[in-house]
């Protein structure tokens, strides 16, 4: 079956910066999968190649077996794509705007009526559906942003951090509904800065870091790459750069970052074995007042690989 | 182009124009301030006191024959000139060319030596013009003179020459034409090209008014394209299956349109309230679709510029305003330092005013603003070319 997305050795330099090095990955028909990257990792560079928006100095995309370069208007209609902003216009009514970007999808006007309210139902809006955006929460606009992607019936949807600023509940609602896209055979590329989004949804995981793929997998294949490797969260009063800097240098540390003005993470070959010689190094550095040895995850796994947190 | 994206293009098209309805820029910024503002000045400063309305023409008559004191004559006893004309003479072109740069003389005619004889014998003769940018209507009287001068010198040339031809011996030929009806020169500037001449202000604030609103109509698409890039919403048309061009040819479109709507509904409310002509139409509006063609792709490279939408509001701002300084729509070029007179032909609003004062100020036909609509064209095309150049590179196309 041809792969809803290969991309392969894509580049692209800002002057003698290169953002994105290299990149390469692929998603298969029906597969979710999830990009995991810091702040300016790249990966907004990465979807804005891969769904056209960007022209790539090297490297190639192909969406459903059809090249971005050589046809992009064939390729993009199979994308659906969500971006990062809100990209509505709040002047007009949920209805208004899946009316003009329905259009712009080429949707004849009688088919387009019913699809409105077909995806206004999938994303919950069909009460206000005709309420001005601009009068919408936070959580409304990001499930009305996620419909417009969705009218054209896309064979691959791309969301870039679907649920930032939303309210829990919202948020839960959106992971259903990707979910239950995802069930139905629909293919996903996720980004998000929250890593239980992407383990919940997503089946296969490829970690960027400063423009390059650094690791690509399984979430259990990524983990496995830890060993027995365990991470550590330590919250403590005092001076938590100098604690961290002292706890790098105790064995079977491979990683010690500071993740709040508070708190320090670590990874640990035996964790909870090498507590008290972790309460040591710290000595009048700081006060430990919470502790709390975690087994091997994704998150562990993506300090392991990137040497950093995912919200840097 | 394919079905889809002319579809698209018609969608993009109708969105937009939906918008600038919806928040009230269209109306206010393509119609109602250019015709409030235009009717206004033309209240205000046009009318009977338009001061080129007496002219001042200096002659300097080196030949000393016939034909220069008929040509005073005949204008002098011209209806349409009567109280407007007066000549003054001069001995030599220095004196002539000194009248006329310290505004004793709006302008002057010289006459060379042997000038008469010269017409006589059938060799025709050339009469000189010398002209200031501050007496515009004795050089529009001047320069008409001219053409009548230079129409009966080919006239009796040809006459000359086909007695000559015919066997007329040439100490016989002036008699044998004169009597034949080429006499001399029957002057007659009546109708058209003086009366044309007086170029009401109330034209000259109309068109200035129309000239510069086309910049500001158009900024109402730059500001919108802007918007657009910051709220993400013109990225999601580009992810759209329609060429990367689309919304930025879709809209830029609008722009135009309103532009020139702009443009004809000054142009028209100066006919109807003032009763004010901008020349022939068929030479007026290939002017003004040039001049609007311009002001888009001026106002596309300015956008294409910006970062923001404010940003590209003051831009377009500062362009306009200074291009219609520069060009003459604000201020007539003529009252203007001599510097900058000819600053105000790097401008679409200097070849428009000079185009429309040879339409409504002479009463030339179209082919008198070939010239003025090739270059106001030009410059819309070098401006459009390196405007795509920056929307490529800033992501709007």
């Amino acid at each position: 079956m041809t792969p809803a997305l290969v991309c392969e050795r894509l580049v692209k330099r800002y002057g003698d910066k290169t953002v994105v090095d290299r990149v390469g990955f692929h998603i298969d028909e029906g597969e979710a999968y999830g990009l995991l990257g810091p702040n300016g990792a790249g990966k907004t560079t990465t979807i804005s190649m891969l769904v056209g928006l960007l022209r790539p100095d090297e490297g190639t995309v192909r969406v459903g077996g059809i090249d971005v370069g050589e046809d992009p208007v064939a390729a993009k209609r199979l994308i659906g794509y969500v971006p990062q902003e809100i990209a509505l216009y709040p002047e007009l009514t949920a209805r208004e705007n899946l009316r003009y970007f329905g259009r712009l999808y080429g949707l004849p006007r009688r088919e387009l009526t019913s699809r409105i309210g077909e995806v206004l139902d999938l994303v919950g809006l069909t009460d206000r559906g005709d309420d001005k955006v601009g009068t919408y929460s936070g959580g409304m606009k990001r499930r009305t942003n996620i419909a417009v992607a969705l009218l054209h019936r896309p064979r691959l949807l791309i969301l870039d951090e679907p649920t930032v600023g939303v309210d829990p509940q919202s948020r839960v609602a959106i992971l259903d509904r990707v979910e239950a896209l995802v069930g139905e055979g629909m293919s996903l590329l996720y980004t998000s800065h929250y890593m239980e989004e992407v383990e919940r949804v997503c089946t296969r995981v490829g970690i960027i870091d400063r423009g390059r793929v650094v690791a690509d997998g399984t979430k259990r294949e990524l983990v496995a790459e830890l060993g027995g490797t365990d991470r550590v969260e330590l919250t403590l009063d005092g001076d938590v750069t100098a604690a961290a800097e002292k706890l790098r240098a105790v064995e079977g540390v491979s990683e010690s970052v500071v993740t709040g003005s508070s708190s320090i993470r670590l990874l640990v070959a035996g964790g909870r074995h090498l507590l008290p010689a972790l309460l040591a190094a710290i000595g009048d550095a700081g006060a430990v007042t919470g502790v709390e040895v975690v087994e091997p995850d994704l998150e562990a796994a993506f300090l392991h690989l990137t040497g950093s947190t995912l919200r840097d | 182009m394919g079905k889809s994206t002319l579809r698209a293009l018609l969608v993009v098209g109708g969105h937009e124009l939906r918008s600038r309805l919806r928040d009230g820029t269209a109306p206010l910024i393509a119609l109602v301030a250019p015709i409030l503002l235009a009717t206004l000045f033309g209240l205000a400063l046009g009318g009977d006191d338009d001061p080129p309305l007496k002219a001042t023409i200096g002659v300097v008559d080196l030949d000393g024959g016939e034909f220069p004191a008929s040509v005073q004559r005949e204008a002098l006893n011209t209806d349409e000139l009567k109280g407007v004309l007066t000549f003054r003479q001069y001995p030599d072109e220095a004196a002539a060319r000194s009248a006329v740069d310290g505004g004793e003389s709006g302008a002057a005619l010289v006459f060379p030596a042997g000038f008469s004889e010269g017409v006589g014998a059938g060799r025709g003769g050339q009469v000189s013009v010398l002209e200031s940018p501050e007496s515009p209507l004795a050089g529009v009287v001047a320069r008409s003179m001219v053409d009548r001068i230079s129409a009966l010198v080919q006239a009796r040339t040809l006459a000359v020459r086909a007695s000559l031809e015919a066997g007329v011996p040439a100490d016989r030929v002036q008699l044998f034409v004169e009597e034949n009806g080429a006499a001399g020169p029957a002057l007659s500037l009546v109708g058209d090209p003086v009366s044309g001449g007086k170029v009401d202000l109330a034209v000259h604030y109309g068109a200035g008014m129309a000239v510069m609103f086309a910049f500001f109509v158009v900024g109402t698409t730059a500001r919108s394209l802007l918007t657009e890039r910051q709220n993400g919403t013109l990225d999601r048309m580009r992810a759209a299956p329609i060429p990367l061009w689309t919304a930025l040819v879709g809209k830029s479109a609008v722009g135009f349109g309103l532009a020139l709507l702009s443009m004809c509904a000054t142009w028209l409310s100066s006919v109807l309230i003032f009763g004010a002509s901008w020349g022939d139409p068929l030479g007026v509006f290939p002017l003004l679709l040039a001049h609007v063609f311009a002001a888009t792709a001026i106002v596309m490279l300015v956008a294409s510029r910006a970062k923001t939408d404010a940003q590209a509001d003051g831009y377009t701002l500062g362009v306009a305003f200074v291009f219609a300084f520069l060009g003459g729509s604000i201020v007539p070029a003529y009252n203007l330092p001599e510097w900058l007179r000819g600053v105000s032909l790097i401008t679409p609003n200097g070849w428009v005013s000079a185009g429309l004062s040879e339409l409504a100020g002479t009463g030339a036909g179209p082919s008198a603003v070939l010239v003025p609509i090739a270059v106001v064209t030009g410059i819309g095309l070098v401006a459009g070319t390196v405007a795509l150049l920056g929307f490529r590179k800033g992501r709007f196309a």
